[in-house]
């Protein structure tokens, strides 16, 4: 796809994910290549300062540059608040649109199947 | 009073009859809007055909408020059995009780979960959680919740994929559509099947806006898969040291129907076309409902206007 075609703030979102799902500092280099696209160095250069900018990204110089890592009190606290306002609690899941939830062992099954046959 | 004040009633089995073969082949934002039209007709007409049995009760007034069946007299109009206005009262009481604690926790949990984002803030919060989460937080300008669970399953392109769901749920403002669906089943239990049928269509719906967005359907059903069966893996409700099965999610769900197949091999085939036979029964169903209701309400005013002096 073309990278134009991203709703406002989605860079953002995917940057932040991509920190979240390395579980370390990286590098600008780093970011650009875990993000899998086509992004150019300095957009992801801009929008880690920008989330810099905003407290949402920690760094620290390391070589030439700066490596980030995600502010993680911000994660914690939401890690909090949506077990407490979720965690055993079937009628208030419910409420939410969930990307995916509730799954009998022949779906199951079927999704395996589908994935497993759908391996590169 | 005839048989119209129970029509509604009728038509609302028959419209739960309908969501699921009309969800199945139907494009998902027409479909999701039309049932959740058809299913806040058929709540509203149904509730107020209760209010006309309760109202039927006025017979029993004491003699100076109401008229007397006299000798020689015409007979004043049959009111319903007691009975039946009784069952009334007890399922009008149930109804509101439902539809005020489905909208009070509904808030409450919009409520508690925007707080876990900063205000004003829009885009993505990442919550440090294994449990496998994505969520549509609405509000303004609303956010996504994502769990590091989730995130660390899946590759860049597949979070992606997630991201423009969620963003296609909260720009299409989908929990608007939910709700409705989900207060016309609480008012109207027979309309449960409805509101299922319109929180598979919403989340179709979404997986069509993120295939358009990232420009593969069959990437978009990937990632649907797999985050289903992550849930399954470690039900979003365990505690984190023991993810058993039959608990968390899929046990405390319990009867409540697992889409994430249907949406995996929805989006292995081409979009659905419009489904024009299904929307017009569903609007067809709509009138029917308006006019048994008109025709109840008239009913009801010949009967008082008998028995009131």
């Amino acid at each position: 796809m073309s990278e134009g075609r991203r709703a406002p703030g989605a860079l953002e979102s995917e940057v932040m994910a991509a920190l979240w799902a390395a579980g370390r500092e990286l590098t600008p280099a780093e970011v650009q290549s875990a993000l899998g696209s086509t992004l150019a160095y300095n957009t992801v250069l801009t929008i880690l300062g920008r989330l810099h900018d905003k407290g949402r990204l920690i760094r620290r110089p390391a070589g030439r540059g700066h490596v980030y890592w995600p502010a993680e009190d911000e994660a914690v606290f939401a890690a909090q608040t949506m077990r407490a306002t979720l965690t055993g609690r079937p009628d208030r899941e419910r409420v939410l649109q969930q990307f995916a939830a509730a799954l009998d062992d022949a779906d199951a099954a079927a999704l395996r199947a589908f994935l497993e046959a759908d391996r590169p | 009073m005839t048989v119209w004040v129970y029509v509604p009633i009728v038509l609302s089995a028959a419209l739960a009859l309908l969501a699921g073969p009309i969800a199945a082949r139907s494009a998902p934002a027409a479909g999701a809007l039309a049932l959740a039209g058809a299913a806040l007709t058929a709540a509203v007409t149904s509730t107020a055909s209760l209010i006309l049995l309760v109202a039927t009760l006025i017979d029993d007034l004491p003699p100076p408020l109401v008229a007397r069946n006299e000798p020689g007299r015409p007979q004043l109009p049959q009111p319903v059995p007691d009975v039946i206005a009784i069952t009334a009262i007890v399922l009008l009481m149930i109804a509101l009780v439902r539809c005020g604690t489905d909208v009070r926790r509904r808030g409450e949990v919009h409520r508690r979960l925007r707080e876990a984002g900063r205000p004003g803030e829009g885009g993505v919060v990442i919550a440090d959680w294994a449990a496998p989460y994505a969520v549509a937080v609405p509000g303004r300008p609303g956010h996504v919740l994502l769990t590091t669970g989730l995130i660390r399953l899946l590759t860049p392109a597949e979070r992606r994929v997630v991201l423009a769901h969620e963003q296609s749920h909260l720009s299409r403002r989908h929990h608007r559509i939910t709700a409705a669906a989900a207060v016309a089943a609480a008012l109207n239990p027979l309309l449960i099947p409805v509101r299922d049928a319109v929180s598979y269509l919403v989340e179709r719906w979404a997986d069509e806006d993120a295939a358009a967005a990232v420009g593969d359907r069959h990437l978009t059903a990937r990632s649907v898969a797999k985050a289903a069966l992550a849930t399954l893996d470690r039900p979003a409700g365990a505690p984190d040291s023991s993810p058993g099965r039959g608990s968390g999610v899929n046990g405390m769900h319990g009867a409540r129907q697992s889409h994430a197949l249907s949406r995996v091999r929805a989006m292995t085939t081409p979009a659905p076309r419009a489904n024009r036979a299904g929307l017009i029964a569903l609007g067809l169903l709509s009138l029917a409902f308006i006019v048994t209701d008109a025709a109840a309400t008239s009913d009801f005013i010949t009967f008082a206007a008998a028995w009131l002096p």
